[in-house]
């Protein structure tokens, strides 16, 4: 029976980042944390593979304290355990630290058959997380998974690329890059979010993962982050007489020179 | 290290590429090399600018020869590497960047050298926000169609080169089927109706339909139009996971307006909104906007802007 | 104890439902908590003023625990008119001496720190479940059921809010009549903190707290506004029946509200951060239905139609938190779960939520006459208009003038009318 790995990204809620107009940074203050939205699938799909087959699904992730916040979550999503490692280093930490923590945790940990990860986070959306930590891990790599099936050790998928699909076969162990379209996560039942309390998880420290300060610091720094604000002219016709409104809007589209 | 590389098995992307790379080559003051798949297209990248176009002479997907050119790279000490971010390129391009220990930005919108590193701008947050990166060389970034247009063609031809190299055959690949892409390429109109959610079922699509013929305009639509409901192909919808287009009006009827779909759409030259939600964050996003119900609205606009 | 069967259930993770988790919990039962929203206070519409009290009750010293904004030292009225406004400003520093009165609270950080506080007690807090049925055994409330699963509970405690499912389910009463809720619309504008004590005259961590009339077109109702740490609650209160007669939209009449020069002064350059619309009950202590237990029930908090709306005062939270209290302290008190309900209408007197309910239980006729939210404020605003203006012309003699503008607004019928029925509600 199968062990799964899912990699999870805990990450702020972006619908509450606030652009401050005044300098256009970014105001987080109100921000709560979720777990990545597409890796919501990866989650789900594993959870879907172990209740036809059987196996176990652990989850890991690698952020700041803050991802402590996650675990009730995302153990009520089905994961039999949650690993993860709390260090500040997260906060800057770019594509390849990243790979490199969860690929140092996931040999720690061992014996998976399937690592998945989603198809990008939902903050930085690198989507470099996966083939990054199949390279690392010296494993195959299944990117862009709309579909897959897993036979004793044998992956069927179905990748969905710009112009076509693949169908590809993989032997395990491999890492699964999934698609959000993959599945629907379901809403966690009562009794999958109380029971989430009673599971266990369990913290990697960093510093037990042997990774030099080298490999630790970032190949990629952020020089700067700055609110993306449009500048529109926001002529809004809201008269509640339909016509007036679309006579208005076709003046305007004629001042345009669009007509 | 020497070299600016740039990597992208489709062809219109690769020569796009060259233009960021060009200016890379200039600032670092190395030779710039092309990689691409088929001999034809080494040849005309090579006229466009390429000091040196490698054929990579292969059978083998893009993505099984990963591991092969990070270590093709590895020998050439590149020094920035532009993958051309197709899904396939990013696979690639991540994989490169693990290989070499690499630095990796995807979808950089913009490149420049300063100080010895690669400076890039890309999004985060799905576009609410716009980051500067800094990246130590060697570094890999993934360049997304149409952010470049290709260089112009220059008299004296780099040289063209020929790399045999063997797949990783881990993953088999079973079966390929192209999906219905109806051949439109949305990017290029310079009108288009933006559908969302608002639509209440699949005969309403007609509603926009009827608009975008009474303008020449062609239809487009939000990610759940495209990937729940099917009423439109995937290639027709817009956002930080589908198109990103610029055309000179988007109208956007019973759509929200949320990051992950504007960012696709932002740098339109004029953007209008029909929603019945006065608050829909779209019209903060809209030049000019109806309050009202598209049902009522989009008929009446549909034939005023016929004659 | 069994995997599925607590001590008690508490529907609803509000000031109320919190209140009673944390004392029973803190008693040691076994305790589970649910809320509907992702996190306790998700769902909760914005900001609001404690009565510090009610926390000091559950536990002395809690309320420094809380997250609370601003201690409220300043209480205002406003009448607005057209283009003008009237305000009372009442200061008294003795409102936030040694324990504060009263403190501005927003809504969201109060009911997570709260249901936190709850957890920290040992009470299972399950969020994201939204509760859709009881289960009945015998006659008894033995549990809930949430989709497809039960949970089973000696006592079920219904804080599920004001529109109570759970106590229309359990046949306690019918569904929330029109008349006897108000819908209230809030925003949230966020403004550096220094700009809304300098606004509002207040020394950092002092607040105010100012409901005004003449801002509903003639609906029964009226708005308020609190400050709070680095942003502004406001809101109008309505009676959604009359609102619904008027015609126009509720939004755009609190839109109208907010550009008032009188309240634009106070908001400008804030931006918006939070906007919602809740139900509130307004019928005092009249609306109150006949039965708030069952056995296996407690009804406590708005789900018990708890509050008080003098037209001055607002009160709900408060009340939610000593009801919640209450109920918990019947189900600690009694032996079988028989016993809580009256125990905890026993409760309810001891505690003095329904004696002070009583005193304001004719207020809701105030509410009733029409020209509170329109004339009378118009009435003031015009006589003081009369008594300021110098333009160089020959005034009108004083009482002339003042009875003229009396007599635009009111007939001395209506006058004596409503004067006597307000007498009457006192
Ligand atoms: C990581 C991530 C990536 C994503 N990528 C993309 C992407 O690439 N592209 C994309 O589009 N989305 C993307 N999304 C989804 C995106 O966040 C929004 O959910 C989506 O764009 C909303 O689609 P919509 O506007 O069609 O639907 P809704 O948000 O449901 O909006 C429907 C609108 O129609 C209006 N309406 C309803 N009835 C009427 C009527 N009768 N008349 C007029 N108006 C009406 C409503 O007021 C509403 O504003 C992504 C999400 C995530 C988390
Ligand atoms: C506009 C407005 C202004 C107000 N201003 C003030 C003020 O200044 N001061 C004051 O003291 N009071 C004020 N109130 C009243 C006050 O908000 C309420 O009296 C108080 O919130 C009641 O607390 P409660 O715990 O009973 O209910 P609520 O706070 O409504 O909490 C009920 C909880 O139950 C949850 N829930 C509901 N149904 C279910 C279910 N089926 N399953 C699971 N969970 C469920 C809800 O999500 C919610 O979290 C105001 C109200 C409004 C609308
Ligand atoms: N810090 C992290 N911890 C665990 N998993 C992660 C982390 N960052 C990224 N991932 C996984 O990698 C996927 C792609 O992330 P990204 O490369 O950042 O777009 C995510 O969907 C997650 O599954």
């Amino acid at each position: 029976m199968p062990n799964l790995l899912v990699c999870y990204k805990w990450t702020l809620d972006e619908q509450d980042i606030k652009i401050n107009p005044a300098d256009l940074s970014l105001d987080s203050s109100r921000a709560k944390g979720k777990i990545s939205d597409f890796d919501r699938m990866a989650l789900e799909e594993a959870a879907q593979i172990v209740e036809k087959q059987g196996g176990a699904v652990d989850a890991l992730s690698y952020g700041t304290p803050a991802v402590k916040q996650s675990l009730k979550d995302v153990l009520s999503r089905g994961p039999n355990k949650v690993y993860y490692i709390a260090d500040a280093s997260a906060e800057i930490a770019d594509g390849a630290v990243t790979a490199k923590v969860l690929a140092a945790a996931a040999r720690k940990l061992g014996g998976y058959d399937l690592i998945l990860v989603g198809e990008g986070s939902s903050d930085a959306f690198n989507q470099q997380t996966g083939p990054r930590l199949a390279a690392l891990l010296g494993l195959p790599c299944v990117s862009f998974v709309a579909k897959m099936t897993l036979e004793g050790n044998t992956l069927t998928a179905t990748r969905k690329l710009a112009d076509c699909t693949e169908q590809v076969t993989v032997t395990t162990p491999a890492v699964v890059q999934v698609l959000s379209e993959i599945n629907k996560p379901r809403i966690p039942s009562m009794k999958q979010v109380l029971g989430a309390s009673k599971k266990p998880s369990g913290e990697i420290k960093l510093a037990d993962l042997g990774l030099s300060p080298q490999e630790l610091a970032p190949k990629a720094v952020r020089k700067s982050v700055k609110g993306f604000v449009m500048s529109r002219k926001n002529v809004i016709y809201k008269e509640s007489n339909a016509e007036a409104n679309v006579q208005k809007l076709v003046a305007s589209l004629a001042a345009e020179g669009l007509r | 290290m020497a070299g600016v590389f740039v990597f992208s098995e489709d062809l219109a992307l690769a020569r796009q590429l060259l233009t960021p790379a060009l200016e890379l080559k200039a600032s670092l003051g190395e030779p710039l090399v092309a990689l691409t798949t088929s001999e034809a297209g080494a040849k005309e990248l090579a006229a466009l600018g390429a000091d040196r176009a490698i054929w990579l002479k292969t059978e083998a997907a893009p993505e099984q020869l990963a591991l092969a050119l990070a270590d093709l790279l590895g020998k050439e000490q590149a020094s920035v590497v532009l993958v051309g971010g197709t899904l396939r390129g990013k696979h690639v391009a991540s994989q490169v960047a693990a290989r070499l220990d690499a630095a990796m930005a995807t979808d950089a919108k913009t490149l420049k050298i300063a100080d010895g590193k690669l400076e890039i701008t890309r999004v985060l947050y799905a576009g609410l926000a716009v980051a500067e990166e800094v990246l130590v060389l060697p570094a890999v970034a993934t360049v997304p169609a149409r952010t470049f247009l290709p260089p112009s063609a220059v008299a004296q031809a780099g040289a063209v080169e020929t790399v045999e190299l063997a797949g990783d055959a881990r993953v088999t690949i079973t079966a390929v089927t192209a999906t219905g892409n109806e051949g439109v390429d949305i990017s290029a109109a310079s009108m288009l109706v933006s559908i969302g959610r608002g639509f209440r079922k699949q005969d309403d699509v007609k509603l926009a339909a009827d608009l975008a013929g009474a303008i020449k305009a062609e239809l487009a639509c939000t990610r759940g139009i495209a990937e729940d409901e099917h009423w439109l192909p995937i290639e027709r919808y817009i956002g930080i996971s589908g198109q990103t287009v610029k055309p000179e009006l988007y109208l956007a009827v019973g759509l929200s307006g949320q990051v992950q779909h504007m960012v696709g759409c932002r740098e339109s030259k004029l953007i209008v909104a029909v929603n019945n939600d006065e608050r829909a964050p779209i019209f903060e996003a809209a030049d000019y906007g109806i309050v009202g119900d598209l049902y009522q609205v989009l008929p009446l606009l549909t034939a005023a802007l016929k004659n | 104890m069994s995997d599925d069967k607590f001590d008690v259930i508490v529907v609803g993770g509000g000031p109320a439902g919190c209140a009673c988790a944390y004392t029973l919990a803190k008693q040691g039962k076994s305790v589970l908590l649910l809320e509907r929203g992702n996190s306790a206070g998700s769902k909760n519409v914005s900001g609001g003023r404690l009565y510090t009290y009610a926390l000091e009750l559950v536990e002395p010293g809690m309320y420094q625990r809380a997250p609370l904004q601003r201690k409220i030292v300043r209480e205002q009225i406003m009448m607005l008119g057209e283009g003008s406004a009237m305000t009372l400003d009442y200061v008294d520093y003795g409102f936030g001496e040694e324990v504060p009165q009263s403190y501005s609270v927003v809504r969201a950080s109060l009911d997570e720190w709260f249901a936190a506080e709850v957890e920290a007690q040992g009470a299972m807090v399950g969020a994201g479940i939204l509760v859709d049925g009881l289960v009945e055994k015998g006659g008894k409330i033995v549990g809930i059921r949430a989709g497809e699963e039960e949970m089973y509970a000696d006592v079920v405690v219904a804080a599920d809010g004001v529109n109570s499912l759970l106590g229309q389910k359990a046949g306690l009463f019918p569904d929330v009549k029109q008349h006897a809720v108000g819908i209230g619309v809030k925003e949230t504008i966020e403004l550096p903190d220094e700009v809304i004590s300098q606004r509002f005259a207040l020394k950092a961590g002092e607040g105010a707290a100012r409901v005004a009339l003449g801002c509903t077109e003639g609906i029964s109702g009226g708005a308020f506004l609190y400050t709070n740490q680095g942003s502004i609650s406001l809101g109008i209160v309505f009676n959604p029946e009359q609102a619904a007669k008027h015609g126009r939209q509720i939004q755009d009449i609190f839109q109208d509200f907010k550009t008032h020069p009188a309240i634009l002064a106070l908001i400008e350059g804030g931006t918006s951060v939070e906007y919602g619309a809740h139900l509130v009950p307004e019928m005092g202590f009249h609306g109150i239905p006949q039965r708030l237990h069952r056995e296996g029930m407690l009804v406590v908090g708005d789900a018990a139609q708890f509050g008080i709306n003098t037209g001055l005062i607002i009160r709900g939270m408060d009340l939610a938190i000593v009801s919640g209290l209450a109920a918990a302290r019947a189900i600690l008190a009694s032996s079988s779960p028989a016993e809580a309900g009256p125990l905890y209408m026993r409760q309810l007197e001891e505690l003095l939520l329904l004696p002070n309910m009583k005193v304001y239980a004719n207020f809701h006729n105030i509410f009733a006459m029409p020209r509170v939210f329109q004339q009378y404020p118009q009435l003031a605003n015009q006589a003081l208009q009369f008594l300021f203006r110098v333009d160089g012309k020959v005034p009108e003699p004083m009482a002339k003038g003042l009875l003229r503008i009396l007599k635009s607004n009111v007939s001395f019928g209506q006058l004596a009318a409503d004067g006597w029925k307000a007498y009457r509600s006192l």
